[in-house]
């Protein structure tokens, strides 16, 4: 009984000395970098004290040229056919509502567009050039405002002429 | 000595038990009390378990069960429910075998057995496939799942990422599974497998996303690939050999699933075959009919683009086409036939013959002859204008080309609409009325191509499209149709959306079926008189069946949870303010998230 409680010291405190000499490296090396650790566009909450993200702009954010290119973009990559001609859905979710599971600024779209998503969202980041990205981002964000071109027109129901025999 | 005999009375008890539920259940039967003498039924119909997904081969969806009929339908209750905890579209049916109910979800397609010899039916084990989470983004029309087939003690059917899966129907362990389709090119698979002779048959998905579309033959022991037959492409690829015999001249003729494309675009140009298989003993063929061709930009694909939206007729042990109808060549509309085909033998015209009855997505009631592929008439059963009818010589629709879309030209109020006269709910033949009850839809549309871009695994389309009611001031009908006479009887008819779920027919002359706001109805088989309904919890868009439980009682199950194609538009991840949402769906289905939301439940009704 009492061998196998020195075993157990014994082996939390090889544990604990693990860990601080990983914790000590991991000080060291951000030290010497002088640079916050890197954590590229989280997804998920960041633990711990804030950090200012400092994720990158849209360049082309209320550019209205660019916002008819990521229209047309919209529908050249066949977006269009999953997420709805303008935006509603359909085999992808709706991009006109205000739902943003995978985070609604201009970085974390541009990082869903480029890195795709577990459901079936594809990769795009090797197909499709880094501007033209900003460009779809910048339409999407544009969507269910003035500045949306092309936006969706409602239609009354037409009077539908009973076909003839 | 006494104790001795009441050890003997035990086991007589459970010798019982045991024999009980297999004589009261019993499988199925050719004998249907009440029929008319002009139909006779080519396969046993279910009248105690509903071991495959139309209950038999010939795909009639009728039950002579008649405990439950006319006179005491109104007392129906809640016997049983469950949730399967996936709010998605709960298409399909479940199946009953051995006093086991098995439910097929939507994805992650878990099959889970219901132990019916219990009160409230318990769970008896849950499969878990865990299909590829990716295969999400490529299906179509919601996550959906059609149903399984029962033979040999397994229970087979599909994950969303193209496995085929055989699992021990006692124990719920896998006995194998086979991967038949790919992802990463826009493949999935939703429809129902059929067994046939120990042959496993089923199709794939992916009409929009520029799949070859293709019907696999499995081995019902091994999981084998037996064969497998493509719709579009040369005739050793379609299965198309020296024993096939095209009715009519225009389907005849060498590697016409080749000539009838532009070069190559055979290899990406649909035709899948998502939805319903049946058989006929009698001629030993198996039917089904293949989806639209891709992209639905027609300009992109000048030719008739064989075997797209066609029916084919084959023999289950190899594959081999005997015969095939193209019932629209150069589809401009998406109108994929995969609808139900019945099989059944009657009177057409003052002699027996054996037909093929197809309800289908143009808007026309097909009665073929199953031996040769010959149609024998179409008749339009809802408003329909991209044709003005069918030359029964030719095969050939007459189309009018003010209804046909080109790239930029945007062609008005055509009606159906892509989603059809009805879709692939499938509707019910009873042969105690002659009458077939079709769930239909009015629905018209605008339909504008664009140019398409092919891009594997993305959507294959080239069309901006938007739908809306029909005319009349409906959009949906329960139609009761006089098959000999090709002419609707009576109709139940629906407000805002289509009637999107299966229908089924019973010997207590009662219709059961349920619409998209949740309302499950009984209807009187002849009149067309509501006898009976109630509202579920979610839209109906899933096919009712009927059994008998271990305790020799009629019951009658049905799914709710919204969803699938025109369904979609209740879940929260449609936006209704876009029309060309969904495919365009969203302008017809602008009501739906104001009458329901999305649902998981299984409902199982007893007197």
């Amino acid at each position: 009984m009492r061998r196998r409680m020195k075993t157990c010291i014994t082996f939390l405190g090889l544990l604990l000395l693990s860990c601080a000499v990983a914790c000590n490296e991991q000080q060291t090396h951000a030290a010497a970098s002088g640079a916050p650790p890197a954590i590229g566009i989280p997804v998920g909450p960041v633990p711990g004290p804030k950090v200012a993200l400092n994720l990158p702009a849209n360049p082309y954010a209320n550019d209205q040229v660019a916002l008819t290119e990521g229209r047309r973009l919209f529908v050249w990559y066949n977006c269009s056919g999953c997420h709805g001609g303008h935006g509603g859905g359909g085999m992808g979710p709706s991009l006109r509502d205000p739902v943003w599971v995978y985070g609604s600024s201009d970085a974390h779209i541009f990082a869903s567009i480029a890195e795709g998503r577990g459901m079936g969202m594809p990769a795009w980041g090797t197909k499709v050039p880094e501007d033209q990205i900003w460009k779809l981002v910048a339409y999407i964000k544009s969507m269910r405002t003035p500045q949306e071109p092309d936006p969706p027109i409602v239609a009354q129901e037409p009077q539908v002429k009973r076909p003839g025999p | 000595m006494r104790e001795r005999m009441q050890r003997f009375v035990l086991a007589i008890g459970c010798l019982l038990s045991l024999l009980v539920p297999a004589l009261a259940q019993s499988g199925s039967t050719t004998t249907i009390p009440g029929q008319i003498p002009s139909i006779h039924f080519v396969s046993p119909v279910p009248d105690g378990e509903w071991t495959l997904p139309a209950g038999d081969y010939a795909n009639t969806r009728f039950s002579p069960l008649d405990q439950i009929n006319t006179k005491n339908v109104s007392s129906l209750k809640i016997i049983g429910t469950m949730s399967t905890g996936i709010p998605h579209g709960h298409e399909g049916q479940p199946l009953v075998v051995n006093g086991t109910l098995y439910v097929v979800t939507p994805f992650p397609n878990d099959l889970i057995a219901l132990d019916l010899s219990k009160p409230g039916f318990p769970m008896k084990w849950k499969y878990e496939p865990r299909p590829d989470p990716k295969a999400q983004g490529v299906a179509c029309c919601d996550t959906v799942n059609r149903g399984a087939s029962y033979g040999d003690g397994k229970i087979v059917y599909a994950t969303l990422d193209n496995h085929i899966v055989a699992v021990d129907a006692n124990t719920g362990k896998e006995v194998w599974r086979t991967l038949v389709g790919d992802i990463d090119i826009g493949e999935t698979t939703t429809g129902a497998p059929l067994i046939v002779k120990n042959v496993v048959i089923t199709g794939d998905s992916g009409g929009e996303m520029g799949v070859r579309g293709k019907v696999v033959g499995l081995d019902l022991k091994t999981g084998r690939v037996l064969w497998t037959a493509y719709s579009t492409g040369p005739d050793k690829d379609v299965l198309i050999g020296p024993d096939f015999k095209a009715f009519y001249k225009k389907d005849q003729g060498k590697d016409l699933g080749v000539s009838s494309w532009p070069t190559d675009a055979w290899k990406i140009g649909g035709g899948p075959v998502w939805g319903w298989i049946s058989y006929d003993p009698e001629t030993d063929l198996v039917f089904y009919g293949t989806g639209n061709p891709g992209p639905w930009n027609p300009d992109m694909r000048p030719g008739d683009n064989k075997w797209t939206i066609t029916i084919f007729a084959r023999k289950p042990e190899t594959g081999e086409a005997k015969w095939a109808v193209q019932l629209v060549p150069h589809d401009a509309w998406d109108y994929d036939e995969i609808m139900e085909n019945i099989a059944v033998d009657m009177n057409w015209h003052g002699q027996m013959r054996k037909l093929l009855i197809h309800p289908g997505r143009t808007g026309y009631v097909f009665v073929l002859d199953r031996e040769t592929g010959e149609i024998l008439s179409a008749e339009k059963f809802q408003p329909v204008n991209w044709s003005k009818g069918y030359d029964l010589k030719t095969g050939l629709p007459d189309v009018d080309p003010a209804k046909v879309t080109h790239t930029g030209v945007n062609a008005r109020q055509v009606c159906p609409s892509s989603t059809g006269g009805k879709e692939f709910v499938p509707s019910a033949l009873s042969p105690r009325t002659g009458f077939l009850y079709i769930p239909a839809h009015n629905t018209c549309m605008d339909h504008e191509s664009i140019q398409a871009n092919y891009i594997a695994g993305t959507p294959f389309l080239g069309s901006s499209t938007t739908m809306y009611r029909g005319p009349g001031g409906y959009q949906g009908e329960l139609l009761a149709w006089d098959v000999a006479n090709a002419k609707p009887v009576w109709g139940i008819k629906e407000t805002d959306f289509p009637v999107y779920s299966g229908v089924l027919a019973t010997g207590g002359d009662l219709v059961f079926y349920g619409t998209m706001d949740g309302w499950f109805r009984a209807v009187d088989a002849r009149s067309g008189t509501v006898l009976w309904q109630t509202k579920l919890a979610s839209g109906i868009v899933g096919d009712p069946i009927t059994f008998k439980g271990p305790d020799g009682r009629q019951y009658v199950a049905i799914y709710a949870g919204i969803g699938g194609w025109m369904g979609a538009a209740a879940l929260p991840s449609i936006s209704i303010d876009d029309p060309y949402a969904a495919l365009g769906i969203t302008g017809a289905m602008k009501k739906i998230k104001q009458v329901t939301g999305p649902g998981d439940l299984l409902y199982v009704f007893g007197l």
